[in-house]
């Protein structure tokens, strides 16, 4: 075969690309699915938890499904507070615990990747898009690192109507295609860098008080990341834990930081060390998380080509969304490339509705929402460093009033904050929290 | 308090298939990296790629992680950034 040609080329194997998959396959498109990896999931890496709400978009039986792609139901969800000498948790118990699981990616993506094939979705793996075909100003195909033939040795050249990048948060392919200007900046990227631990046999629930149906999720802030701009993670898996830490990237460039010795001193920490004591690392991993938010948004669609999740940087930090949001994006090209085919049509003017309904989402009203988010924290860093070691002395004083004239209790706590922040500033700090959603 | 860490035993931890015939890192200029004085891609890279020795800046392209930090994180852009060809380079077993 000389040359190739689809209706529709997805450029990247994460929840994005196989959610926009999945629902072309099942339309019965001519669609083809390009990953660079072995399997779709080799090349990725969150924290991780997925939401059932947004899978059930894709695949309405999960989580019944056999071969369960996800780790635990998260039962147990919350944040924990590290100051230098002990921690402060704040943690709340869920009643429906089929809403999240943990789930690790090289699994979960290569779940939906064998569902996909099975509603007939093409998929090459092991394959690197290196190009994007411009024709007449249109994105009509993409390049890849085969070779036509075994006689003709140049890059094989796969047409398209349709291209739909999934490509990840280093959008090389979306900066071709001129939907974006160059690459983003080191303040716009978090930096994630995490291990895969395995705890002696039985220790895992023993450990996190935890059974066979309970999982925890918790957040982690303060002496985790050394007080820099950033949080940490731990979560529960079947029989492993995923731990890590995440940091803006101009913060360890401006500093001069090596990552993974932030994440030793973390893990040095007497509450951590006595939790991973005994850990075995099956992996070490890293990835950037695109928090670019509205203002590094790229134009989201072309002539003959559009762009979903991480790529587009559809994230949002605070509240841990990424892959659902991915799967979403994935959902709303997938049904403007159905209108797109039904017309005929590829260009601009047909592929905006991908933005409209884009638009009309809650994911971009959030981003919206949280514009101003990035800044703020890069911008108040006593968040990271000053409150997680208060709330750890208020709690302190708080928890050892025993045998003292309660008032006094409450006058060093007082004294304590006007030492820490002053209350000026926790007022200050206040209101510009609020400013920030209203 | 800094901690020296053996970050080759963490990536040692990590599944690879290495592509011993395409560097995908590559540095631009040399004398860039010469002349910058904070290097700070020693430091950042989560997988330790680069390292200074005898004057010269070695890059491990083998053990890249393919997180993208060192594109945007050189200073001075001195890092001409690709991907590992299709199927070569980091495979995770978890993710």
């Amino acid at each position: 075969m000389e040359s190739y040609s689809f209706d529709v080329v997805i450029v990247g194997g994460g929840p994005a690309g196989l959610a926009c998959g999945i629902k072309l396959a099942e339309k019965g498109v001519n669609t083809l699915l390009i990953e660079r990896g072995r399997f779709c999931g080799s090349k990725n890496l969150f924290g991780g938890v997925v939401y059932t709400s947004s899978i059930k978009e894709i695949v309405p039986e999960f989580p019944e499904v056999s071969q369960s792609p996800v780790e635990r139901p998260v039962t147990e969800e919350g944040y924990i507070f590290f100051s230098t000498k002990g921690v402060v948790k704040f943690f709340h118990t869920k009643s429906d615990s089929q809403e999240a699981f943990t789930a690790l990616r090289a699994r979960f993506d290569a779940f939906l990747s064998e569902y996909a094939l099975k509603k007939g979705l093409l998929i090459a793996p092991k394959t690197k898009v290196v190009d994007i075909i411009l024709e007449n100003f249109k994105v009509s195909g993409v390049i890849v690192d085969r070779p036509r033939s075994f006689k003709d040795l140049r890059p094989a050249e796969v047409k398209a109507k349709i291209v739909i990048l999934a490509e990840g948060v280093n959008r090389l392919l979306t900066e071709k295609a001129g939907l974006v200007k160059g690459p983003f900046k080191p303040e716009e990227v978090v930096l994630a860098i995490k291990e895969v631990l395995q705890l002696p046999k039985g220790e895992l629930e023993k450990r996190f008080g935890l059974n066979e149906k309970k999982g925890l999720a918790a957040e982690l802030i303060g002496e985790i990341t050394s007080g820099l701009p950033g949080t940490g993670f731990l979560y529960t898996n079947t029989n492993t834990l995923s731990f890590g830490i995440g940091i803006f990237l101009n913060t360890l460039v401006n500093s001069n930081l090596k990552p993974y010795e932030i994440l030793e001193r973390a893990k040095a920490h007497p509450y951590l060390h006595e939790l991973l004591d005994g850990a075995e690392i099956l992996e070490y991993g890293a990835h950037l998380i695109p928090e670019w938010g509205l203002q590094g948004l790229p134009k989201l669609y072309g002539n003959g080509v559009m762009v979903v999740g991480d790529a587009a940087g559809l994230v949002n930090p605070l509240f841990r969304e990424g892959t659902n949001l991915a799967i979403y994006s994935g959902i709303m090209a997938a049904e403007t490339a159905l209108e797109a085919l039904e017309k005929g049509d590829f260009s601009e003017k047909t592929l905006k509705s991908y933005e409209e309904r884009f638009k009309e989402s809650y994911i971009y009203k959030d981003l919206l929402l949280f514009k101003n988010l990035k800044k703020f924290l890069l911008n108040n860093r006593q968040i990271f460093e000053t409150y997680p070691n208060l709330i750890y002395e208020i709690f302190s004083l708080y928890f050892s009033a025993q045998g003292q004239y309660k008032k006094e209790v409450v006058r060093e706590i007082i004294r304590t904050i006007k030492r820490k922040r002053g209350l000026f500033g926790v007022l200050k700090d206040i209101i510009n929290l609020g400013r920030l959603f209203w | 308090m800094k901690k020296s860490v053996n970050i080759d035993e963490k990536i040692g931890a990590t599944k690879f298939f290495v592509d011993e015939e395409y560097a995908h890192l590559k540095i631009k200029s040399p004398e860039v990296c010469h002349n910058c004085l904070s290097k700070p891609c020693l430091n950042f890279c989560p997988a330790g790629v680069y390292r200074f020795s005898d004057n010269k800046l070695v890059v491990s392209y083998q053990a890249c992680l393919e997180c993208g930090s060192c594109r945007v994180g050189c200073p001075f852009m001195n890092i001409h950034w690709d991907y590992p060809r299709g199927g070569f380079g980091v495979s995770y077993k978890f993710g």
